[in-house]
């Protein structure tokens, strides 16, 4: 793996909330890279620091939040560090972005077909007959026929899987090198889900775009991903290529998850959850911040914080992996 | 089902005690914060005190007419006296004592008024929203058209009929500002009749009495509180605007209003006339104002926004 | 869209009917104009014949009936005071209102509109703090007070601009900077918290993701969302616009409804009184109309139905 093929490298990152009830450490030191033309998933409960990671990168955080350390490389461009004007140049361009909810996140007052010929106006050196022009040719691949009329139509009109599709469109139409979908099927019809992963994987091959999707739904994790990270309490717990992770999950969390996800072919009659809830991120315990859910919590987790181990390929934030520690300790209760 | 029933009442008790007492912790440490709120709660404690004792903190008789101190300047300008600390008026009275007397007019106006309008407003949003249909449908027609139309025109239709004073003024600004009330405890009445609870309670033969003391008042109670207090400030601002149209308050009974319409006259020579009892309205209205904001924000979270 | 309009001017009709009664009832309540019309020494006959001349000796509702054919007819009988009909006199004045309604509200958005967004946007700040503060004054201090603290300065401090009277744009700037204060002070507020509202929405953050820059995102995205809500602030402002014109009018000595109406409530002046408050109603409801259906033209999602 040469850096020529990263396409984006988070390092340390930790963004943090400043609240009247103190600091919480929404994201505490995350690091991964994407790779060109790869598709990232980032999985975990909601509350695990999956979406501030993924607002970080644009730096959409706002106040009381910021981006306290760590670095985003992206084109030999440290993120956290450059002008808002050079990151206006990113946001949309280089790097764009679709949400959970798209009625809310369309401008409600704005043609559809204006808010993406906006963003080509933005980043473009074009006239606005030229950007309508791409606006309706990006609407028609997105699979909108109409595409002329459903470019004057307002957000309101539209059924939720269109605009999606437009909100695909927009993120599209400056080719950008990278997409992050935060959750961009959640809001939808089971049914239509389907079609709007299957138009990303297209457009992916199509366009070469490096993928960054935030998703709890391992179903779409399955389907969409090359490689896996798996957040725990703001800091990333394992992080694999999707088939080793789903053949060989090794972290106590993620094998929860995994268990916890419904599995068409097997008949079970009761579906496992985790016990309890995540800790408090003003507050996260000194040792493993896992500990209070982990079925197989060592003596030794409890004061001690696990660093990330393994190889390149797989990499695991627990102690289980470190077969001294293993052997020295016992399993609590 | 019955075991959750228990453990759902269970916890309804036990966070009970504990909600109270944070809830007592959580207004004197708002209070505490708020510092717009502590200065809104001294300034109505310092006016209702003088409103209550103005006979006694009256330094001169407010009505003494004495013509060798005509519009004698207020104390630290050229030719001030101290005992006459805000000045006197064009008939030699002392500002500082009418002002002071003035207090009493303003604060019974404000108080009496909402009084009045707090409870035709009850009266109209409970009958409204318990019996719907027709009656329903009128009350609301009414509200409508008392929206549709300026306040000060229906008091000014109202004055001009039964002529200007106290009580007329009283009525007529309660006659007016129930029509918050009243659509807040029709809509308390609505979303609570809807509740399955009282719908049981209803059909087993609970009396509407029974509910709207258990059920509904303890419910509105606190939006009640909160909008009064902002409609005392509105009542005191009507009264003092109608008297100083010379529809309002009429002399010698005493209002901020009259004293301030008093003054008009004399700007070029007496400022001070027409200055301070503004003042002592705006203090008194934003100190209102002030604490109302605070308790909206105690007690009524769901009204911040 | 025609539809709608119609719906609408239909429901005009009950707040109409409402004024009318009131008016009716208020003044058949009075009792007799007669005595009032005529000498102190009139001859018993005369009162009966000018009595059934004026259809005072039918029932109530008979009366009601030829008071609202009258009504529709623009007939509010004579003034006492000026000896001609009501209506003419009335509408006479209504342009003088109007212009000062006019630009007491343009001067309420300029400061309104461009203080709430700043203060939207820098939130907490020093600026933001300020306008808050300046809000809140502006609502706790009486505008008829303003005026005269305005008149103190500017007439008789500085003797920079005329206090009283109509005719020329110079008549017009202390009243008007008196109403559109106090106007501009709620209208802040609700623009402030309607900005702030918008800036927190999904499509705002979208907006960023793409790249827009901040102006844009403000005047563009946001504030075109914000255009329905201050719409409706503008106009939900209307009847404090009209409130303070009538005060105000009186504080300058400024011809207009206002003036009129007074006048006629001190003098009970009946037919003025029912005339005036006719119009005044129409053309707020007649504004509160036009609000309507200036929102269809600014959101693509209010559909009449």
């Amino acid at each position: 793996m040469t850096m020529e093929n990263v396409a984006l490298e988070v390092k340390d990152l930790k963004t943090f909330f400043h609240t009247e009830d103190g600091v919480v450490k929404a994201v505490d030191g995350v690091s991964f890279n994407v790779n060109k033309g790869e598709t990232v998933a980032i999985v975990g409960e909601s509350g695990c620091g999956k979406s501030v990671t993924s607002f970080s990168i644009l730096r959409l955080i706002k106040a009381p939040g910021k981006i306290e350390e760590g670095s985003i490389i992206f084109e030999n461009k440290d993120l956290t560090k450059i002008k808002e004007s050079q990151m206006r140049d990113v946001r949309g361009n280089d790097i764009s972005m679709i949400f959970q909810e798209p009625l809310t996140s369309l401008n409600p007052v704005f043609k559809v077909g204006d808010q993406i010929a906006e963003t080509i106006l933005l980043h473009q050196d074009v006239d606005k007959k030229e950007a309508k022009k791409k606006s309706i040719e990006l609407l028609k691949k997105v699979g909108i026929g109409r595409a002329e009329q459903i470019f004057n139509s307002y957000p309101h009109s539209l059924s939720g899987g269109m605009r999606q599709r437009v909100m695909i469109a927009m993120a599209l139409s400056c080719n950008p090198k990278i997409l992050i979908a935060d959750e961009p099927t959640t809001a939808l019809d089971v049914s239509i889900q389907a079609q709007i992963l299957t138009l990303m994987l297209d457009l992916k091959k199509e366009f070469g775009t490096s993928i960054i999707l935030i998703t709890h739904d391992l179903g779409v994790v399955a389907e969409m991903a090359d490689k896996v990270i798996v957040m725990y309490a703001g800091q990333v717990v394992e992080e694999s290529d999707v088939f080793t992770l789903f053949k060989n999950p090794k972290h106590p969390y993620t094998k929860g998850l995994l268990e916890s996800t419904p599995k068409v072919h097997e008949l079970e009659d009761e579906l496992k959850s985790i016990p309890g809830s995540v800790p408090s991120a003003s507050n996260w315990p000194k040792g493993c911040r896992f500990y209070s859910r982990c079925s197989m919590r060592l003596n030794h987790c409890n004061d001690n914080a696990p660093e990330l181990l393994g190889d390149e390929n797989h990499i695991v934030r627990c102690w289980l992996q470190n077969e001294e520690v293993v052997k020295q300790s016992e399993y609590a209760k | 089902m019955q075991i959750n029933k228990i453990e759902v009442s269970e916890l309804v008790e036990d966070s009970l005690p504990e909600y109270k007492k944070n809830s007592v912790n959580r207004m004197l440490k708002l209070l505490i914060k708020s510092k717009t709120g502590l200065i809104g709660l001294v300034i109505v404690l310092i006016v209702t005190i003088i409103g209550i004792f103005a006979e006694q903190l009256a330094p001169f008789d407010p009505n003494a007419i004495n013509p060798m101190l005509i519009n004698k300047p207020p104390a630290w300008l050229e030719g001030g006296e101290f005992a006459h600390f805000l000045g006197t008026d064009n008939l030699g009275r002392d500002l500082l004592s009418r002002i002071i007397i003035g207090t009493k007019v303003s604060l019974i106006v404000g108080v009496c008024s909402i009084a009045i309008a707090g409870f035709i407003g009850m009266i109209i949003g409970l009958v409204s929203g318990f019996y719907g249909g027709f009656i329903d449908n009128f009350f609301m027609r009414l509200v409508d058209s008392f929206l549709a139309i300026p306040n000060i025109l229906f008091m000014l239709v109202v004055l001009g009929v039964f002529g200007p004073g106290l009580l007329t003024l009283i009525l007529v600004i309660g006659a007016t500002q129930w029509v918050t009330y009243a659509r807040l405890v029709r809509g308390e009445v609505l979303s609570i009749k809807e509740r399955d609870f009282v719908k049981a309670s209803r059909t087993l033969g609970t009396k509407d009495r029974t509910i709207v003391f258990k059920h509904i008042l303890p419910n509105v109670i606190s939006s009640f509180i909160v909008v009064s207090t902002l409609s005392i400030a509105t009542a005191i601002l009507l009264e003092a605007s109608l008297s100083y149209l010379g529809l309002g308050i009429q002399p010698p009974m005493i209002s901020w209003g009259g004293i301030l319409e008093g003054g008009r006259n004399f700007l070029a020579t007496a400022w001070w006339i027409s200055t301070f009892p503004g003042i002592a309205i705006t203090i008194t209205v934003l100190g209102i104002i002030f604490l109302g904001d605070w308790l909206r924000d105690v007690l009524d979270p769901r009204l911040t926004k | 869209m025609a539809k709608y309009l119609r719906k609408r001017l239909l429901e005009i009709i009950p707040v109409l009917l409402f004024i009318t009664f009131i008016v009716f009832f208020l003044v058949f309540w009075v009792g007799d104009p007669v005595a009032l019309m005529l000498p102190e020494d009139a001859k018993q006959e005369d009162i009966e014949n000018l009595r059934s001349a004026l259809k005072l000796d039918e029932p109530m509702l008979v009366q009601f009936g030829y008071f609202v054919s009258n009504v529709v007819q623009g007939d509010f009988g004579k003034s006492f005071r000026y000896g001609e009909d009501a209506l003419p006199i009335v509408l006479e004045r209504l342009p003088s209102t109007l212009t000062l309604a006019f630009t007491s509200m343009i001067i309420a958005v300029l400061i309104a509109i461009p203080a709430g967004i700043i203060s939207a946007i820098r939130r907490n700040s020093a600026t933001d703090v300020f306008v808050t503060g300046f809000s809140i004054l502006g609502k706790a201090m009486p505008s008829f007070w303003l005026g005269i603290m305005l008149i103190l300065i500017f007439g008789v401090i500085f003797k920079i601009l005329p206090v009283s009277g109509n005719g020329t744009w110079a008549h017009l700037v202390l009243p008007s900077i008196t109403l559109g204060t106090a106007v501009s002070a709620e209208m802040t507020r609700l623009v402030r918290s309607n900005m702030l509202a918008i800036l927190q929405q999904d499509y705002i953050r979208t907006a960023i993701s793409k790249g827009v820059k901040p102006l844009s995102l403000i005047l563009k995205h946001g504030f075109k969302n914000a255009l329905v809500p201050v719409i409706t602030i503008m106009f939900l402002q209307i009847s404090t616009l009209v409130s303070g014109a009538l005060v105000t009018e009186v504080v300058f000595a400024y011809p207009g409804l206002g003036q009129l109406l007074v006048q006629a409530v001190s003098g009970r002046d009946m037919a003025i009184i029912q005339a005036a408050i006719f119009v005044v109603a129409i053309m707020v409801i007649l504004l509160n109309l036009l609000a309507d259906l200036l929102y269809k033209v600014f959101d693509p999602r209010i559909k009449y139905n």
